[in-house]
C-alpha cells in the first residue's frame, strides 16, 4: 500500500501534518474536503510520500502536487 | 462550525481493512464477525441510546450568572454518573469532523478508566472492558445531555454510537493528559486505559486548560509500546501537528492484529508505563511476563 502524508501549509508558511492515508485517492479526498472550507481558503495542501523512520530527519521525497498549488 | 480532522471510517468501510481483508478471500474482518454475546449486548446499548443523544430543550433557561459555579455543578454530575475524569473547553475547528458542523461553543469531556486488572486477564477481558466503558461513557453522555438541555440549553451527546467530535484533541485541551507514542492520550493516573464520551453545548460554562506533565519527552525515548507491538505498526519518527507530536501509526502493520485476527489488540496501552503510578505491582508482574516471552510476542499467543 501507498503511505502518503497530506499536509496543511499555514499562510505564515508553517506546515502542519493532517493524517497519514493509504492511496492517492485518498489523501486528495481529504484535500477536497479541506479546500472547500472557506476559512480554509489561506491555506495551501500537499500530499507527499511518507518515509517511515526518517521522517523527522529528513525531508520527505515530494511526490506529484495536489491539485492547483 | 465546520469540522477539519479526517475521521477513519471504522469496520469494512475503513477502505484500508476492506482492501486487507478482500486480500484474504474473505468478506468481513474477523474481529467484527467474531462477536461475542457480551460485546454484542454493549455494542446494541450504544447503537440503543443514539436516537436520545439531542432531544427537546426546556423553554424556561436557567440563568447562568456564575459561569465557574455552572461549571463544577456539570462536572459533578458528570462524575455522579459515573465519569473518571471531566473536563470543559471552547470547541475548535480541529476538534470536530472533516465534513461535519457542530454550531455550539463548548464541548464537556468525560472519560471513564478501564480496570487494568481485568484488562490483563487476556484478549476477551480487554475487549469486554473496552466495550464496557464505551457503553459507561454512552451513558453518562446521553445523560448529561439530557440533564443541560433541561436547564434550557441545546446539548447533543457524542459518543460510540454517533460523534462529531474527536478524542484526543479535546481531552488535549480540556487538560486530561498528553498524546503519546502509541497514539492514544496519555492520563498520568490512568495511562491511556481510559474511553470517552462528550456533550457539546452553548451552556455558559469556564474553559480548562491543557496540562503537560512530560508526556511528550518522555515517549521519545521510552519506546516501550514500539517493542511490544506484535505488528511494528508503531514508528520511530513523528511528524508535527500545531506544535504537538504525533507518531501516526501504519496500519497496515496494525491490522494484521488488530482486525484481521478474533481476537482484540490492546498491547500498546497495556504497555504503557504511565499506568505503573495506578497499578505499581500489576504492570511490573505484566512486563516480567512480557519480557520473558519476547516483547513482540502478543500475550494471547
Amino acid at each position: 500500500m501507498e503511505k502518503l502524508y497530506v499536509n496543511e501549509i499555514g499562510p505564515d508558511g508553517a506546515v502542519n501534518t493532517v493524517g497519514l492515508f493509504y492511496s492517492h485517492p485518498e489523501a486528495q479526498k481529504i484535500v477536497d474536503m479541506l479546500r472547500a472550507d472557506p476559512a480554509r481558503a489561506a491555506y495551501r495542501y500537499e500530499i507527499i510520500e511518507a518515509v517511515r523512520h526518517v521522517l523527522s530527519d529528513k525531508q520527505p521525497r515530494r511526490l506529484a502536487p495536489a491539485g492547483k498549488e | 462550525m465546520r469540522g477539519i480532522t479526517p475521521r477513519r471510517e471504522q469496520g469494512m468501510a475503513d477502505p484500508v481493512l476492506a482492501e486487507m481483508v478482500h486480500a484474504t478471500g474473505a468478506t468481513e474482518s474477523r474481529h467484527y464477525a467474531a462477536v461475542k454475546p457480551t460485546i454484542q449486548a454493549y455494542r446494541a446499548s450504544w447503537v440503543k441510546l443514539a436516537p436520545y443523544r439531542d432531544g427537546p430543550v426546556n423553554s424556561q433557561r436557567v440563568a447562568v450568572d456564575d459561569p465557574a459555579a455552572m461549571t463544577t455543578q456539570v462536572k459533578a454530575k458528570a462524575m455522579e454518573l459515573g465519569a473518571n475524569l471531566v473536563g470543559v473547553c471552547r470547541l475548535q475547528p480541529h476538534m470536530i469532523d472533516l465534513g461535519s458542523e457542530v454550531s455550539h461553543e463548548f464541548v464537556i469531556a468525560c472519560c471513564v478508566a478501564e480496570d487494568y486488572d481485568k484488562v490483563l486477564q487476556g484478549p476477551d477481558a480487554v475487549e469486554e472492558e473496552a466495550m464496557r466503558t464505551y457503553a459507561k461513557c454512552t451513558e453518562i453522555a446521553t445523560a448529561l445531555a439530557a440533564y443541560v438541555r433541561e436547564m434550557g440549553y441545546p446539548a447533543i451527546a457524542h459518543h460510540n454510537g454517533a460523534s462529531e467530535v474527536q478524542a484526543i484533541p479535546i481531552f488535549y485541551q480540556v487538560g486530561f493528559g498528553e498524546l503519546g507514542r502509541h497514539g492514544s492520550l496519555i492520563n498520568e493516573k490512568y495511562g491511556a486505559s481510559f474511553r470517552p464520551g462528550f456533550v457539546t453545548t452553548d451552556l455558559p460554562l469556564v474553559e480548562d486548560r491543557p496540562r503537560e506533565f512530560g508526556v511528550q519527552d518522555f515517549c521519545m525515548n521510552c519506546n516501550v509500546c514500539q517493542r511490544n507491538c506484535p505488528g511494528d505498526a508503531i514508528p520511530q519518527d513523528h511528524v508535527m501537528t500545531h506544535g504537538i507530536k504525533r507518531w501516526l501509526i501504519d496500519l497496515e502493520k496494525c491490522y494484521p492484529y488488530s482486525r484481521l485476527r478474533d481476537e482484540y489488540c490492546h498491547l500498546c496501552v497495556d504497555a504503557c508505563p504511565y499506568i505503573v503510578k495506578s497499578y505499581p505491582e500489576t504492570y511490573k508482574a505484566f512486563m516480567k511476563e512480557r519480557k520473558q516471552v519476547g516483547y513482540k510476542t502478543p500475550k494471547s499467543y
